[in-house]
């Protein structure tokens, strides 16, 4: 392991920290874009360059963009809201992530892969023939999953019938209502 | 091998902060922790084993751009409906 390694994993980890302690939402979500930010390096020294730069663009671009919009419309920036129903809860919620992390580093444990296969730097050219080929049905899926979700959100997120929306003798039979 | 061990690290990490944070909205920040743990982890594999590693991290990423898309909805929806989106205010599946 090179020290910029070390150091990448290091910060990678800290800012994690961050976005998991840090009071207010929107530091956690610049916490989170940070962490992004570092992991498209890594990706990038890992050879999947095109995957680091979707990273950058979708993922801190957009996804926590819309994070930073919605802690900001609903005035949400609190991250210690409401009653807390089991005291002093925190020492259990450390002890379970660390049991989780004790489960997946003992699958790890005594695992020596050789990091050394030739991935063409994990450009478009080397990811495009599979993506359309072996994984035409999987892209096709996410596909018609990101409309369905897109409905959805449309759909959640609609405000109930404005009064201009009505037919005339729906609004007149409202006003009468409201004299 | 350190990129899979901090993989599962942040994996922990998102967990805590899943099981620890009182707000949706930062519970909704905690999942995307795990879910670029778990990309993590798929193209430090493909380091070792082969492209189908980060076409299928490609594949994660648009999955959580629709959850995202889903969640966020949701929580203005529930915010319009309740002014909070406290997680234990939620707790009585009732509106």
């Amino acid at each position: 392991m090179t020290p910029w390694e070390a150091l990448a994993l290091l910060l990678l980890l800290f800012t994690g920290v961050l976005v998991v302690t840090l009071k207010n939402a929107i530091h956690a979500a610049l916490a989170l874009i940070g962490n992004f930010l570092i992991l498209a390096g890594i990706y990038v020294a890992l050879e999947a360059r095109f995957l680091g730069f979707i990273q950058i663009i979708v993922y801190a671009g957009a996804i926590v963009v819309l994070f930073l919009f919605v802690i900001m419309l609903l005035y949400a920036a609190q991250g210690e809201v409401g009653f807390d129903p089991l005291v002093r809860s925190r020492p259990l919620a450390a002890l379970l992530a660390l049991g989780a992390a004790l489960v997946l580093l003992s699958g790890l444990w005594g695992v020596n892969l050789a990091f050394a296969k030739d991935l063409k730097g994990g450009l478009p050219q080397a990811l495009g023939p599979l993506l359309y080929g072996d994984w035409l049905f999987v892209l096709l899926a996410v596909g018609f999953l990101l409309m369905a979700a897109t409905v959805v959100a449309v759909a959640l997120v609609q405000p109930t019938r404005p009064l201009d929306a009505l037919s005339p003798e729906e609004r007149k039979e409202e006003k009468e209502v409201v004299r | 091998m350190s990129y899979l061990y901090a993989s599962a690290l942040l994996f922990a990490l998102g967990v805590y902060g899943v099981l620890t944070r009182r707000t949706a909205i930062l519970v909704f920040l905690s999942i995307e922790l795990m879910l670029n743990a778990a990309n993590l982890s798929l193209v430090g594999f493909a380091r070792a084993f082969g492209l189908e590693g980060q076409v299928a991290a490609l594949m994660v990423i648009a999955i959580a751009a629709a959850e995202v898309a889903v969640g966020l909805g949701l929580i203005v929806a529930i915010f319009r409906h309740r002014e909070s989106t406290a997680v234990d205010d939620l707790s009585e599946l009732r509106g």
